[in-house]
């Protein structure tokens, strides 16, 4: 299962290598902006065709490029109902502090749980192998995160049943 | 080591351009100024800065023999500034553009420069005594996207550009009353202004960074699917030919001479192309790569090679290992390198250093005197 996971995240940082070749362009359709052209879509020539690698149906990453900016949306592995609300909470979370991480976007993209941008500039002001180090990181962490916030919600559950139930005994 | 002078002058640099005699430097530290560094005693001093743009400087020219600078901006808004009495005195450039202007190149002879938009045009411009400005003609409906990048015809009248719908085009730029029929001395003379001469479909991709050969035979530019393209005989037949290389796409070119192109880009290494006695380009490998890393990764593939041999199944398994944190680089560079200009001296046709500068702030001075491998390529 580890080397999976490897397998996949390799990928997934090699995509990224590939598509972080980002500059700076001025936008062709509004005079004197500047914005990212994956979100816009305005002009279709100035986009690349997107990638999406799959592990499974469950877990999937979409990359997205454009000349001056990258679209990555995750969907992370949801086996039940708790890890799907888990997910859920937990990613809305850092959603909602999204300024505080820079690339992360505010709402994931339709059909994926978190989505990151990053733009010409994070790439002028970061280094691009610890922009992707992060990202990859950050898809290492999330399972782990997860799966310990199921163990302690389900520990949790226990005790509190144990401790409810002891005054029947 | 090729890299025989390296300083860095900001967090990102845009652009660079070099004054005539390469004792000063001009850039745009990634905002609306423009620097000029002057080399004293080893220092580069800041002896002046040029205020007037309002959004990012995308591309700055020095023209070698009128002592002029042009820069070209975001803000849809173009200055030449002339050397005053020791200041730099800027003169309005009518672009009549509504899109950011995005490079700029001065003609060979200087009396005109060419601008490249987001308008999806290109703008020639030439100085109008009696009203004491600069003008400018405009190649309309010919892009169908951002002109990327712009270079002049050593005879002073064709002009290529390419563009982020992936085409390259060469266009006669011939104004009346700027230009005299026999400047060119050739048939491209004879087209009007803004007719197209070719067209050039090469890449998938955007188009970037093209240059002229030395003697204007030879066309390079690059295409963002890590294509080089290189076009011969520019005309009614031309021929053309494309490089593919394993590495991270290129921004900019520089032709050498006319068997050796260097192109830089988002490997942070600059990287030698070179033409065999039949025209025949090739990659040839990169420059002032770190002896280290080059020693360690040749190590590592013979290793696994070997290990390869034996087990047969190793070669995955050191694939797999991938995940650890990725390294940047062996280069001087640690970012995208988006400009290379050459350093000659004026007379001398060879180019035997160059500057590149790029996201990582850097102006990195090359010299391939002491590549004994490239010197039959010179």
């Amino acid at each position: 299962m580890a080397n999976t996971q490897r397998l996949y995240l390799t990928c997934i940082r090699n995509t990224l290598d590939a598509a972080m070749c980002l500059q700076n362009f001025p936008c062709q359709e509004v005079e004197r902006h500047n914005k990212p052209e994956v979100e816009l879509k305005t002009s279709p020539e100035l986009l690349l065709n997107p990638v999406l690698i799959c592990r499974n149906e469950a877990e999937k990453c979409l990359i997205e490029t454009s000349i001056n900016s990258l679209r990555i949306s995750l969907k992370v592995k949801q086996a039940d109902e708790l890890e799907n609300i888990l997910t859920k909470k937990f990613l809305r979370f850092l959603s909602m502090r999204a300024e505080a991480f820079q690339v992360l976007r505010r709402k994931p993209v339709q059909g994926y749980d978190i989505s990151f941008l990053i733009t010409n500039y994070h790439c002028e002001e970061m280094q691009k192998h610890k922009l992707i180090d992060f990202i990859v990181q950050f898809m290492e962490d999330i399972d782990k995160e997860i799966s310990e916030l199921k163990l302690s919600v389900n520990t949790r559950g226990r005790l509190v049943a144990t401790e409810f139930l002891k005054q029947f005994i | 080591m090729a890299a025989v002078a390296v300083h860095k002058f900001a967090q990102c640099l845009t652009c660079h351009a070099w004054s005539p005699d390469y004792s000063m430097i001009a850039l745009c530290p990634s905002n609306e100024e423009v620097h000029i560094y002057r080399l004293s005693e080893g220092n580069w001093d800041r002896i002046h800065v040029l205020q007037k743009h309002d959004q990012i400087v995308s591309a700055i020219d020095w023209s070698s023999k009128s002592n002029r600078i042009v820069s070209v901006s975001h803000d849809r808004n173009s200055y030449v500034w002339n050397h005053e009495a020791a200041e730099w005195v800027p003169t309005l450039v009518i672009l009549r553009l509504n899109r950011a202007a995005l490079c700029v190149q001065w003609s060979p002879i200087e009396n005109k420069f060419a601008v490249g938009s987001g308008a999806k045009t290109v703008c020639i411009c030439y100085y109008e005594q009696e009203n004491n400005w600069w003008v400018s003609k405009l190649i309309r409906k010919r892009h169908n996207s951002s002109v990327t990048s712009v270079a002049w015809h050593p005879n002073n009248i064709l002009l290529a550009t390419t563009s982020t719908d992936g085409k390259c085009r060469v266009f006669s730029t011939f104004i009346k009353g700027v230009d005299t029929r026999n400047s060119g001395a050739s048939s491209s003379s004879d087209s009007k202004f803004g007719e197209q001469i070719i067209q050039l479909d090469l890449s998938y991709s955007w188009a970037f960074g093209i240059r002229w050969s030395p003697s204007g035979n030879t066309l390079a530019y690059v295409g963002h699917n890590s294509m080089m393209y290189f076009v011969d005989d520019v005309g009614p037949s031309p021929l053309a030919q494309s490089v593919a290389f394993r590495d991270l796409p290129l921004r900019d070119v520089l032709f050498v001479s006319e068997k050796m192109v260097i192109g830089v880009g988002f490997d942070c290494i600059p990287m030698v192309f070179a033409a065999d006695e039949s025209r025949l380009w090739s990659f040839v490998r990169f420059l002032g790569q770190r002896k280290a890393t080059l020693s360690s990764a040749r190590q590592g593939s013979q290793i696994s090679e070997a290990f390869g041999k034996l087990y047969g199944q190793s070669k995955h398994s050191i694939a797999n290992d991938g995940i650890e944190p990725s390294r940047p680089r062996g280069g001087i560079h640690e970012n995208c390198i988006n400009c290379i200009m050459p350093l000659k001296n004026r007379g001398d046709s060879k180019v035997t250093r160059f500057s590149t500068s790029g996201l990582d702030g850097k102006v990195v001075i090359w010299d391939l005197e002491g590549e004994e491998d490239l010197s039959e390529y010179m």
